[in-house]
């Protein structure tokens, strides 16, 4: 059994459990048993000393959803693909912006910017006045780039 | 009057050329974003481009001579933009749809977008707007058509 640190409702009448990050992939696997089968999105907020990720399930029999919050200080959170093998690129998009590891994920890439881009754009620390530029070599493959002068 | 004396015929046919053109412009179908929609409306009956000769949405970039960037340009898209733009024959002209092409719009702040298509491609006209009208980018194809008759000052 899970141990729930808080439970709440939002708005919508949905519950919220919050729970730690060690037992995030045991909840899943049991609220998968109940019925929430849906994945929906994999949410990420940067509250500047630590990183909450949000899991919105929805359960497609009783038309229910619920929110499962964990949060952690050092960046890492254990991946649910082993439950939800759509959580792959919702976590490598959280990897990508966020900069959130998922640890046990099996490919942990970058989802929309190139490998060479320097920092994690949504992070509150991170430096926009940096501008950084994305190019093309001829495979087709991007690569990102500091000088605005290069290629175009 | 480009020549000297006894360049009648010489200007005649650039004139003649120039008319040509102006009156053929055919588009790439190429839509990036929200704009995309506003474009679609010039072709369709109720603002007709054909009757600028430019009815047409070609779909190769070898077939067309107007690029009408409508849409965010993401720094993805730019290397790719280029790589379209290249691709057009000579003369080839461009249209910067929208304040988002002109110079980033509510993307300004982002990391994303480019700030203003005219640092990938060279751009002829701009129609600003959030999205632009129909008619003002069939204002807008009317002032390039002007431009390449040069008629207009730069």
């Amino acid at each position: 059994m899970v141990e729930i640190l808080e439970e709440s409702t939002g708005k919508d009448g949905r519950r919220v459990l919050k729970v730690a990050k060690e037992d995030l992939v045991q909840l899943m696997k049991e609220l998968k048993g109940q019925g929430f089968v849906h994945l929906s999105l994999i949410t990420g907020i940067d509250r500047k000393d630590r990183l909450e990720v949000v899991y919105h399930l929805q359960n497609l029999e009783k038309n229910e959803y619920i929110a499962v919050k964990t949060e952690t200080l050092d960046e890492r959170v254990p991946s649910v693909t082993s439950v939800f093998t759509s959580a792959n690129w919702d976590e490598r998009e959280q990897y990508d912006l966020m900069g959130i590891v998922f640890e046990g994920h099996p490919n942990l890439k970058r989802l929309f910017l190139p490998e060479s881009w320097v920092g994690h754009p949504l992070r509150k620390n991170y430096d926009i006045s940096k501008v950084q530029y994305i190019n093309m070599d001829e495979n087709g493959e991007d690569y990102a780039t500091f000088d605005p002068g290069d290629g175009w | 009057m480009k020549s000297g004396d006894g360049g009648v015929l010489t200007t005649t046919l650039e004139k003649a050329l120039e008319w040509g053109r102006s009156n053929s412009l055919w588009p790439l179908t190429f839509g990036l974003a929200c704009c995309a929609i506003e474009m679609m409306a010039i072709q369709a009956a109720d603002l007709d481009i054909s009757r600028f000769g430019s009815e047409i949405f070609r779909n190769s970039p070898r077939q067309s001579d107007l690029m009408i960037v409508s849409g965010t340009v993401t720094k993805k898209m730019a290397p790719r933009l280029r790589r379209l733009y290249d691709e057009m024959p000579y003369p080839k002209y461009v249209i910067a749809m929208g304040v988002c092409v002109i110079q980033g719009g509510p993307y300004n702040q982002g990391y994303s977008v480019v700030m203003g298509v005219d640092k990938v491609v060279p751009v002829d006209v701009y129609v600003p707007g959030c999205p632009p009208t129909p008619e003002a980018l069939t204002y807008g194809i009317m002032l390039l058509q002007k431009k390449i008759r040069n008629e207009t000052e730069r």
